[in-house]
């Protein structure tokens, strides 16, 4: 009877201990899947602060890109100006079409300006010049009519 | 200055006259109607009816009670400004190509044509400034062209002559009380490359303005008929008119339609010309119409002045600032 | 200075007095009189002695009534007066004696003149000759000495006839101001005006012949009695001029005594004149057999035959024209015979044209002129350009060619280039281009350059004393199309290399234009290039050849060329003709004659660049001309002092514009001022007067 007992409880015993066991494997098994679902977690996280850098840098480059593009348009249209006026080329940023365009027209309105100019000089040369050689040929006028 | 077009006519304008005030504005053109319309912004206040051929002219009397008009019909008519209706008709032989009521209304001209052995004539009619009344069916006097027919005609000051510019280039003064040949003057080109196409009075009527074929207009002193200043343009003229306020005439013509070849407009020099009356010089062109310009009035008042087309339009200007502020620098000098 | 517009008795300016030659006046009997005029002064003891030698001389034409030879003495000096009064049998020889022996040499230091006495007593008539006898030349020296009297107008101003309606009026240009009248006269000429090549004389043309005029009076210096005469060319140096009309010359049977042409014209189409001596030298028939024989070569803006036919050598030593596919004929002058009494034999020769200076002589050689011709290719030989020494007829360089359809000859006024534009086909003979061929004359050996064209050059010109060209070059006209086809301008310069003319290079190519005319300025440099004698287009494009400016990069290649390329300004003319460079290349006139169409008439003046000074329209417009003016008297060496001091000049010269300009503008003040007294005054006087009425 007291093996009975004993065997009796050594069966609690060890009933109680094989709970205890399989508890403990259980809860070692739930945590074991928490980590693993934290660290899957964490690598998401990663993978996407990473894509999001990456687009981050993309977005710059295409930026860039683009910026230097407008750059080299506008440089080309003030090269078409043939530079007149002295431009920062670094300050691009601060013109836009439209005042490139400005500067054109005003640009071409000096030409045609300049142009008249020279050409007004022009003009006045070549009729000083009829004039002057009028001048000296009237003085000998009279010696080729006695000719 | 931006123009208001009335657009009412169907055929070339022959006339354009303001009333005395300056708010009415009366037009005639080929297609047998006569048009009234308020100046100001251009609306047609009404037509009225009953010429069977082209008008040649217009005229209304100072109180813009009667209005009298001249047409290819052979007839005179004149009629009641507010209601449009007909009052009298004089029949003639021929057209009648001018009519001008004097300075008080009392006295109506008319020039006829010459044609199919009639020769032109100026007649001279008595008028009863009242809608009500009888006007009388016979005219004062008639005075015969036998040598050139006369194609314009106006009043002097105090109805004291009569002044006709001919087909010829010349220019006659009349007495206007008995039609008297007084003078005449070879004013244009002799021939009928000089005949006058337009007269018109200034203000106080104690001098007019001409327009010629021969491309030229001239001032004239009524009195003594001394051409006082000479306009030259490079096209043939159909009308002039004085400015009141500015010293100013404005000349209108243009190649006439067969004579152009081309269809260009500016073949034409299809605008109203601005000259400077006292120093003959041209200051300005207003352009827009499509054909010669035939017909020139100026508002009374001086703000503004109207031209007819043949191309059936009629413009109305009114003048803005930069108008009224012109000056020669030796007017603003002795101003 | 010159007279203003004068309607004097000159008004009338037919040939009244010729017709009245053309009436016999037996009545007179002095038809058969001549003067002699020129004959040695001799002492009365010797005068039987000169009067036999004189009658000898006379006789030649025709029989001297006996006793005939009047030779007075001076009272004073018991000499005779070098004249003489001579009576023929028959007015026809004493007409013959002055055709024929007016002008020879009595002796070494007498050269006789003989003119009818008729005619000096019509001109004693006339009042033009008050004494009953003086020097019976009509062309005293005196005279002669002011027909260069414009070049003297103290503002380097040019003039310029204009004819229009049946006036013609020759005007001092003022730019943008009013022209300036010297002389405006109606019915001056019947057909047209032109002006001799150096300005002298103005030719007006008429049914009974040519008339020049000059002098600052503007009388009547010449006239060449050549009935229905429709074409006048002069000589380079203005000593020769020939006249053509359409109509053959017909002499009557019996020509009335004074009637100016002899039985040798009869049948002439043209005639070679003296114009000194107004004496015919010799005249021609047309060598087309009368095909332009029809009245529409009435005016130079519609002539159809290829003007001048006789071409005249530099230095009016020869002219010469083409006998088709035979030969060149050069005639010597003043003898008008042939060169080496026959023509110079070129089968097939097409076409010919002088070099329009002598050659610089190099070496020993005597500079000679020289001419070029070409002729087609015929009996399996190819097409050749001729370049030939005159007189010695050397032929100093010839140019085979291939697939040819046409030449024509483009000499640069200097003679320094010859252009020959060869049109050509191809094999097929379906399509045409052409190619430029250029001879640089006055380099060794004669080196010749080519540009080939893929296109047809339509227009081509040289610039006036330059080494620069222009042509306009059009694809071919599509069959039925209403439009012409689009043209391209090509500006061409030489290379710019350190000694001597580079090759010629391209400067700019315009394209898709509609262009088909050239004019360079008298000057060289200034270049307008036109649409002319067009329905839908009147471009008027002003371009500078030398740009002060910033250097324009020229089309082809990385060389410098010498010519840097600007389009000054462009404008239109409605309806365009005729473009006219004034001879200082200062001005240009732009015209619309009447004889083309009848929409616009007049003309327009612009500046070198395009500016347009004034605008006037005239109705019947036919002709504007400026002035030629000769070359200048001013030696290379004056002209560059002149250069080198333009400074000095520049300052008087604006000084003198600026205190002219205050002047004009003074006066239009006071003028302006003026007109607004008198008329407020007049109005002040009129109103009161109205008032009082």
């Amino acid at each position: 009877k007291e093996h009975e007992e004993a065997l009796a409880r050594r069966t609690i015993i060890e009933k109680k201990k094989e709970a205890a066991e399989s508890a403990l494997l259980k809860k070692e098994k739930e945590e074991a899947q928490q980590r693993m679902i934290r660290a899957e977690e964490a690598r998401a996280a990663e993978a996407a602060r990473v894509a999001e850098q990456q687009k981050k840098r993309e977005l710059e480059r295409l930026r860039q890109e683009q910026e230097k593009i407008r750059k080299e348009e506008l440089k080309k249209q003030l090269d078409e100006l043939s530079l007149d006026t002295k431009i920062d080329v670094e300050n691009l940023e601060d013109l836009d079409s439209n005042q490139l365009r400005a500067m054109k027209l005003a640009q071409l309105e000096k030409e045609k300006r300049e142009m008249a100019d020279k050409l007004r000089i022009t003009g006045k040369r070549i009729d000083h010049l009829e004039r002057a050689y009028r001048r000296e040929e009237v003085k000998i006028l009279p010696q080729d009519l006695e000719r | 200055m931006r123009p208001i077009l009335l657009q009412g006519h169907e055929r070339s304008l022959t006339q354009i006259k303001y009333n005395k005030d300056g708010d009415l504005l009366f037009s005639t053109a080929k297609d047998h109607v006569i048009c009234a319309w308020y100046s100001v912004n251009g609306e047609r206040l009404g037509t009225y009816h009953g010429h069977q051929g082209a008008l040649w002219t217009v005229d209304i009397d100072p109180t813009s009670t009667l209005l009298a008009t001249g047409a290819a019909d052979n007839t005179i008519k004149i009629w009641d400004v507010k209601t449009g209706k007909s009052l009298k008709t004089w029949d003639f032989p021929t057209a009648v190509k001018r009519v001008e009521f004097s300075e008080d209304g009392t006295l109506l001209l008319a020039v006829t044509e010459a044609r199919m052995g009639f020769l032109g004539t100026l007649v001279v009619f008595p008028i009863i400034v009242d809608v009500e009344a009888q006007q009388a069916d016979a005219p004062l006097f008639t005075i015969t062209f036998r040598e050139s027919k006369a194609t314009v005609a106006a009043w002097s000051y105090l109805n004291k002559y009569i002044i006709t510019g001919h087909e010829d280039g010349s220019v006659s003064q009349y007495d206007g009380k008995s039609g008297e040949l007084i003078q005449d003057i070879q004013a244009h080109e002799i021939g009928t490359a000089g005949q006058i196409t337009d007269i018109q009075m200034a203000p106080d009527r104690t001098y007019f303005v001409t327009a010629s074929k021969d491309k030229t207009a001239k001032i004239i002193d009524v009195d003594n008929l001394k051409v006082l200043k000479t306009f030259v343009t490079d096209t043939p003229l159909n009308t002039a008119a004085l400015t009141p306020k500015k010293d100013f005439v404005i000349l209108g013509g243009g190649q006439e339609a067969r004579d152009v070849t081309t269809t260009s407009q500016r073949q034409g020099k299809f605008e109203a010309r601005f000259y400077h009356k006292i120093f003959e010089d041209e200051i300005g062109r207003v352009r827009g119409h499509f054909g010669p310009l035939n017909t020139i009035a100026v508002h009374p008042q001086g703000t503004g002045y109207a031209s007819g087309g043949e191309d059936g339009y009629v413009r109305v200007h009114h003048f803005d600032k930069p108008y009224f502020d012109f000056t020669y620098e030796v007017e603003r000098m002795k101003a | 200075m010159a007279p203003h517009s004068s309607f004097d008795d000159d008004e009338d300016i037919d040939f009244s007095d010729l017709r009245e030659q053309f009436e016999v006046r037996l009545d007179e009997g002095l038809d058969a009189f001549v003067v002699v005029d020129g004959c040695p002064v001799v002492p009365e003891e010797n005068r039987g002695k000169l009067i036999k030698f004189l009658s000898k001389k006379l006789s030649e034409v025709g029989k001297i009534k006996a006793d005939s030879v009047t030779m007075p003495l001076n009272a004073e000096t018991n000499k005779t007066e070098g004249y003489a009064f001579v009576e023929y049998e028959t007015p026809e020889q004493a007409l013959a004696a002055c055709k024929q022996l007016s002008g020879i040499p009595l002796d070494r230091k007498h050269t006789i003149a003989i003119n009818k006495l008729t005619d000096i007593e019509h001109f004693g008539r006339e009042g033009r000759i008050k004494e009953e006898y003086v020097e019976p030349e009509i062309e005293p020296y005196v005279e002669r000495e002011h027909f260069r009297s414009w070049l003297s107008e103290p503002n380097a101003r040019d003039q310029f006839v204009m004819y229009r309606g049946e006036s013609v009026g020759v005007f001092w240009n003022r730019k943008k101001d009013q022209p300036e009248p010297v002389v405006d006269r109606q019915h001056w000429t019947e057909s047209f005006v032109q002006w001799s090549p150096q300005g002298t004389y103005l030719t007006s043309v008429h049914a009974q012949g040519v008339q020049l005029w000059g002098g600052p009076s503007w009388k009547r210096v010449m006239r060449f009695a050549h009935p229905a005469a429709n074409l006048v060319d002069f000589s380079p140096n203005e000593n020769y001029i020939v006249t053509w009309s359409n109509r053959p010359i017909s002499i009557p049977e019996n020509p009335p005594p004074g009637f100016p042409l002899s039985a040798d014209e009869d049948g002439k189409n043209f005639i070679v004149w003296d114009i000194k001596t107004g004496n015919l030298l010799r005249s021609f028939t047309s060598l087309e057999a009368a095909n332009d024989a029809d009245e529409g070569v009435k005016a130079l803006g519609r002539k159809k035959i290829n003007w001048p036919v006789f071409k005249w050598s530099s230095d009016d030593k020869y002219v010469a024209r083409v006998l088709p596919g035979q030969a060149i004929q050069i005639y010597e002058t003043p003898s008008m015979m042939l060169l080496g009494k026959k023509a110079v034999k070129v089968e097939g020769v097409v076409d010919f044209e002088w070099s329009p200076s002598i050659p610089e002589g190099k070496g020993k050689s005597k500079p000679e002129q020289m001419l070029t011709y070409w002729t087609p290719e015929m009996n399996n030989q190819t097409a050749r350009v001729t370049l030939m020494n005159i007189p010695s007829q050397t032929i100093v360089r010839t140019r085979n060619l291939v697939n040819v359809s046409d030449c024509k000859l483009h000499w640069q006024s200097e003679g320094k280039y010859l252009c020959v534009k060869v049109d050509r086909h191809t094999k097929t003979k379906k399509s045409t281009f052409t190619s430029l061929e250029f001879f640089r004359v006055k380099e060794k050996n004669i080196p010749v350059e080519i540009v080939e064209l893929k296109q047809t050059v339509i227009n081509f010109a040289w610039e006036p004393k330059g080494d620069r060209f222009v042509f306009i070059t059009t694809d071919e006209a599509v069959q039925g199309a209403t439009v012409a086809p689009k043209t391209n301008i090509a500006f061409y310069a030489p290379e710019k290399i350190k000694n001597g003319v580079g090759e010629f290079c391209l400067v700019k190519t315009v394209e898709k234009k509609n262009s088909n005319a050239i004019y360079w300025s008298p000057k060289g440099r200034f270049v307008l290039i036109a649409t002319v004698h067009s329905q839908q287009s009147f471009d008027l494009e002003f371009w500078d050849c030398e740009f002060e400016g910033e250097k324009q990069k020229p089309e082809t290649k990385n060389k410098e060329v010498a010519a840097n390329l600007m389009l000054m300004g462009a404008s239109e003319h409605y309806g365009v003709t005729d473009v006219e460079w004034d001879p200082t290349g200062r001005y240009v006139a732009t015209s619309v004659s009447m004889w083309r169409h009848t929409m616009e008439n007049g003309y327009h003046l612009w500046d070198f660049k395009g500016t347009l000074l004034r605008e006037e329209h005239i109705d019947r417009f036919k002709q504007l001309l400026w002035r030629p003016r000769p070359p200048t008297m001013l030696s290379k060496e004056e002209q560059k002092t002149i250069r080198k001091n333009l400074r000095e000049y520049s300052r008087q010269f604006d000084e003198e514009d600026t205190f002219e300009a205050e002047t004009a503008n003074r006066e239009v003040v006071e003028a302006r001022k003026r007109q607004l007294d008198e008329w407020r005054a007049w109005r002040e006087r009129v109103e009161k007067d109205l008032k009082a009425q």
